[in-house]
């Protein structure tokens, strides 16, 4: 008898497994969707995880052992009076032969150029404690490398910040050596003891190096990093000295003495400006705002959250259509649970096999989604590292990210599974035999019953059918929301950088810019156009770029966000117009008045329009008014734009913005294949939750549309009852959808470009729009049409006999 | 409306199973009759309702219903034929909880080509004063009067009825089979109801008993009485 009991009681427990495993088979296509959810939120944080962690840990002792600058200090390049008395007293020099700039003093006289530099770093570290500070001299070299153009930006060395790291190889030694990146090295087929030529003289490749002040090889306002055709290099200090590009510097500066930097923030940056002893200083930047070399952090741990952020909505979304998918199939259970309950089984006999085929559900699909981010994590971090000057260790599994991207998730499936099977099998088995009786309606039935009163009973089903359940309603909303949302997003990213970069150059007619020599005039030709171009100068005591176009320019036309042309408003008297990468960092508008301050001019100057540019902070303003600020006259230009190549020889540089865009080729390439990942992962989770959720609001329509069919009611009536209010309701949430998604783009562009200077400028069109609506209706209908043909297998009679959940 | 089943057959085929539900039925169910399929379970009373009614399609045989050949049929025709001529009052109610009284008739009201108002129906089954509840607020015997007015408001030919007192106990199933009756006497409707309670044959016209799918008596009830009358048992 006891063996006979065993035997039953096994026999028994497999029943309710075969139970079980039948009832969850026949809804497959959802439990795979939803596998497929889950798999992806664990594999978003685990590639992101593994592959910037790869990257962040080196990175963090990088920094520290080649102590990064904690600040940097830009400075005036032009004479100021002190600097102009200590020229004449100190060093000698002619006051009718001043050199109007360091950079020039330091091909003149060296030993001055360094002693004024030093005055200034004194200027500063007597003002303010607790910071070290250390020139950084560099110059910028271009030359041919086969047939692009490529550039170099060589270093000197320091000795306190910001030194030199090498991964490969050795220092320069020889004045015939160069280090460069290894990225840059690859990309052109060099490596350590490989020579090239740099304008008519070769070099010796000695390492491959990596200097804190530059992760990220950003030498100039557009944001060209193409790591193929530029570089930071060192050489030796007597080899630096010799070249003959233009010498420029900035200033590096650390914390000393535990000093941090929100008192820094608050001593130093919050107050510079108004010290006319610091007159020389432009820009005070925190390394954790600069993108060269700071803005990595925020880059990558910015990138980190996001993905933590997006997996974790995926992963409530997830969750959410976990809870209600397993509550339908637990509450479609009732009846079998309620009299195994009264056949005296017990309840962890009875939730066992629900929990072991959730788990058998939710763990294979986190599995695959942490193998799989574990092995995108490689390639990934490769692909950063692309574009990342930073040392990089194996991507190496860890505890954290599993516990973090496996257990978290899969104990709350399971929790969230159990807490539901727990809350039915608390109840009586005569409750849980019996039909299932609404006890009460909802008040939003009893809201908006009260409100259609007057409409036909098929209108006002359409809205009620809807509001049974007010948890599934929220969720239906919620979830079509989250879908049509990440549509909308995926396409706002589509052409990102074709806004960020190719634009510009392609709206403008000009093709080579001649960079005149500080002193004398440079040729003009037919054609051709005098422009001012000052990088560095005060607006609103921010360092901008200034550029001085002719209102009546044909070269270099400016265009608003409209596409109208712009250019005109430049003959408006003290107008100026800004770039929208400025607009966006600094907050101004059209119509804000801002003070303009060139060396010791200033004058009061008017936003009078916004140029859809995102080449860094730059404004416009008629050249002869700019010219009027420079040297009193209204003929001053420094800069020619032409439409034909120019003889280089009388220019100090020329530069060819076809080699612009060719170097942005590479970063176009990754943002497109970026913006494609982006939409197909948008529309892959999008597309299933409207199915998933379309599939279980027909299922759980099965009874009303049986007992439609038995009335008397024909498919056209039901599709619009039941299908109408749902389709309806979803293209409402879309349309609401559309101005929140428009105005949180317009947000997280503000946002990125006010505290990471990073421009990512969202744009959604109108087509866009139509087709992601139309992505989402069609959907829909897959959704239902499957679900559908579900119903026409249950015969009448027998769907009538389910009873309503 | 009257139904005719000539020599009616139907057979469920499950894997390698074959039930046989009906065999062979011949059956006439005359205008305004009231009929009562009497049978134990498995005895097929309720896919003679089922295919009498186009909820199910027979294997084999002809069902008219007047001079409608309801057997030959597609979905879309049974839909509408359901639609215009025939009501069905289940066991379990089947009412929409989302819905008031006046609003689960209206979904019956709607689909009718001549149908009553909902008053006037509400005032038949004696639920005036509950007009704007809900189905969680009333009884099961309500409840069950809501569904006998959303059957009857669009004014069908035929009522079926599925074990409408399955689910009440002896007063309200008594009250719910005199509305019925009253029904039937008032606009002609031809009832067929399925029961096990072979007490309620005594309001019936013809007893019909069915046994394994065949029709293996037709009682005609020479002494009609009130639904109220009926000896529970």
């Amino acid at each position: 008898m006891k063996i006979n009991k065993e035997l039953l009681k096994l026999s028994g427990d497999s029943m309710l497994f075969k139970n079980v495993l039948r009832t969850l088979k026949k809804q497959w296509v959802q439990l795979i969707l939803l596998g497929v959810i889950i798999a992806l939120s664990s594999f978003g944080y685990t590639s992101m995880d593994y592959s910037i962690g790869g990257i962040l840990e080196p990175s963090e002792a990088y920094f520290d052992s080649s102590n990064q600058e904690d600040f940097s200090i830009d400075m005036l390049n032009f004479i100021l009076e002190d600097d102009a008395n200590y020229m004449v007293t100190s060093c000698g020099i002619d006051p009718m032969n001043l050199p109007p700039t360091l950079s020039l003093l330091k091909t003149i006289d060296s030993t001055c150029y360094d002693q004024i530099q030093t005055n200034r770093l004194q200027a500063i570290t007597d003002k303010y404690d607790n910071i070290q500070l250390e020139l950084r001299d560099y110059k910028d070299i271009y030359f041919n490398f086969g047939e692009d153009s490529y550039k170099l930006r060589v270093l000197k060395e320091n000795h306190l910040i910001d030194m030199s790291h090498y991964v490969e190889g050795v220092a320069p030694i020889t004045n015939d050596e160069i280090a460069i990146s290894k990225t840059f090295a690859k990309s052109n087929n060099l490596d350590i003891g490989d020579a090239f030529d740099i304008n008519g003289k070769d070099y010796t490749i000695s390492g491959f190096v990596l200097v804190p002040d530059y992760s990220l090889a950003i030498f100039s306002s557009d944001l060209i990093l193409d790591n193929k055709t530029q570089s930071p290099a060192l050489m030796t200090d007597d080899e630096f000295e010799n070249l003959s590009e233009t010498n420029q510097f900035v200033i590096a500066g650390a914390f000393i003495n535990g000093y941090n930097k929100d008192e820094f923030k608050t001593e130093v940056i919050d107050t510079y400006r108004n010290d006319t002893d610091l007159n020389f200083v432009t820009n005070v930047v925190l390394t954790e705002n600069n993108i060269r070399s700071g803005g990595i952090y925020a880059d990558l741990a910015g990138g980190k959250a996001e993905s933590i952020g997006v997996s974790l909505i995926i992963s409530l979304i997830a969750l959410m259509i976990v809870g209600i998918m397993v509550s339908k199939v637990l509450n479609s259970q009732r009846g079998p649970i309620g009299l195994l309950k009264s056949l005296g089984y017990k309840n962890s006999e009875i939730a066992l096999p629900y929990i072991f085929f959730i788990s058998i559900m939710a763990l294979p699909a986190i599995f695959v989604g942490y193998y799989l981010g574990y092995l995108f994590a490689v390639p990934m971090k490769d692909m950063i590292l692309e574009f990342y000057l930073l040392p990089t260790i194996d991507v190496v599994q860890t505890w954290k990210t599993i516990i973090i991207s496996v257990v978290i998730p899969f104990t709350f499936i399971i929790g969230l599974g159990y807490f539901l099977i727990v809350n039915m099998l608390n109840k009586k088995p005569v409750e849980l035999l019996n039909p299932q009786v609404t006890s009460s309606s909802n008040w939003l039935t009893r809201v908006v019953s009260k409100y259609l009163k007057q409409l036909k009973i098929t209108t006002k089903l359409k809205h009620l059918l809807l509001y049974r359940s007010s948890i599934k309603f929220y969720a239906y909303i919620i979830g079509m929301f989250f879908a049509a949302f990440l549509v909308l997003f995926s396409f706002s990213m589509s052409g990102i950088y074709d806004r960020m970069m190719v634009n510009y150059y392609e709206r403008t007619e000009v093709q080579y810019i001649g960079y005149c020599d500080y002193v004398g005039v440079c040729e003009v030709g037919t054609g051709n156009e005098e422009v001012i171009d000052l990088p560095s100068v005060l607006l609103g005591s921010e360092e901008i770029e200034i550029v001085g176009l002719d209102p009546s320019t044909e070269l270099h036309k400016l265009f608003d966000s409209k596409n109208r042309d712009i250019t005109d408003d430049l003959s408006i008297e003290n107008g100026i117009i800004i770039t929208r990468s400025m607009s966006l960092t600094r907050g101004y508008k059209v119509g804000d008045e801002l003070n303009l301050e060139i060396g010791s001019e200033s004058r009061n100057v008017k936003i009078e329009g916004i140029t859809e540019e995102y080449g860094g902070n730059k404004a416009y303003m008629a050249r002869s008014s700019l010219s009027l600020l420079v040297n009193d006259t209204e003929t001053f230009y420094n800069v020619v734009y032409s439409k034909t190549s120019l003889d280089t020889s009388k220019y100090m540089v020329v530069i060819n913005t076809d080699d612009i865009l060719k170097q942005a080729d590479q970063m176009q390439r990754f943002f497109n294949l970026f913006v494609i990942l982006m939409i197909g992962t948008s529309v892959v989770i999008g597309a299933s939750v409207i199915y998933i959720l379309t599939v279980m609001t027909i299922e759980d329509n099965f009874y009303n549309i049986s007992l439609f069919k038995v009335i008397g009611y024909n498919n056209k009536e039901i599709d619009g009852m039941i299908l109408g209010g749902y389709l309806g309701y979803g293209i409402l949430i879309f349309i609401l959808c559309i101005p929140i998604a428009l105005l949180s783009f317009h947000l997280i562009t503000i946002f990125f470009a006010r505290y990471f200077n990073m421009m990512f400028p969202l744009k959604l069109e109108l087509w866009q729009m139509g087709i992601s609506l139309i992505i989402y209706v069609l959907i829909f209908y897959i959704g239902a049409f499957v679900a559908k043909k579900n119903l026409e297998k249950i015969s009448l009679q027998e769907a009538m006999k389910l009873y309503q959940i | 409306m009257s139904i005719k089943l000539e020599k009616v057959n139907k057979i469920y085929i499950t894997g390698e199973v074959q039930t046989v539900a009906l065999k062979n039925v011949d059956l006439e169910i005359n205008n305004g009759e009231v009929i009562i399929l009497l049978g134990p379970s498995g005895s097929g009373k309720s896919t003679m309702l089922n295919v009498c009614s186009g909820l199910d399609t027979p294997t084999s045989g002809k069902i008219l219903i007047d001079t409608e050949d309801i057997s030959a049929m597609n979905s879309k025709e049974l839909t509408k034929f359901r639609r215009d001529n025939l009501g069905f009052i289940f066991q379990q109610y089947n009412l929409l909880q989302t819905l008031s009284v006046r609003e689960n008739i209206e979904v019956g009201r709607e689909v009718g080509v001549d149908p009553f108002t909902v008053e006037e129906i509400v005032e038949q089954v004696g639920l005036t004063p509950n007009i704007d509840k809900y189905p969680f607020q009333l009884s099961g015997g309500e409840q069950q009067r809501v569904s006998i007015a959303r059957a009857v408001v669009k004014n069908p030919k035929i009522l079926f009825c599925d074990e409408p007192t399955g689910a009440l106990d002896e007063m309200n199933a008594k009250e719910i089979l005199g509305i019925i009756q009253k029904l039937n006497e008032k606009f002609m409707t031809t009832v067929v109801l399925i029961t096990h309670n072979p007490s309620i044959a005594i309001m019936g016209d013809r007893t019909i008993k069915l046994n394994s799918g065949e029709v293996v008596d037709i009682i005609v009830n020479e002494n009609k009485q009130r639904a109220s009358e009926i000896k529970w048992g």
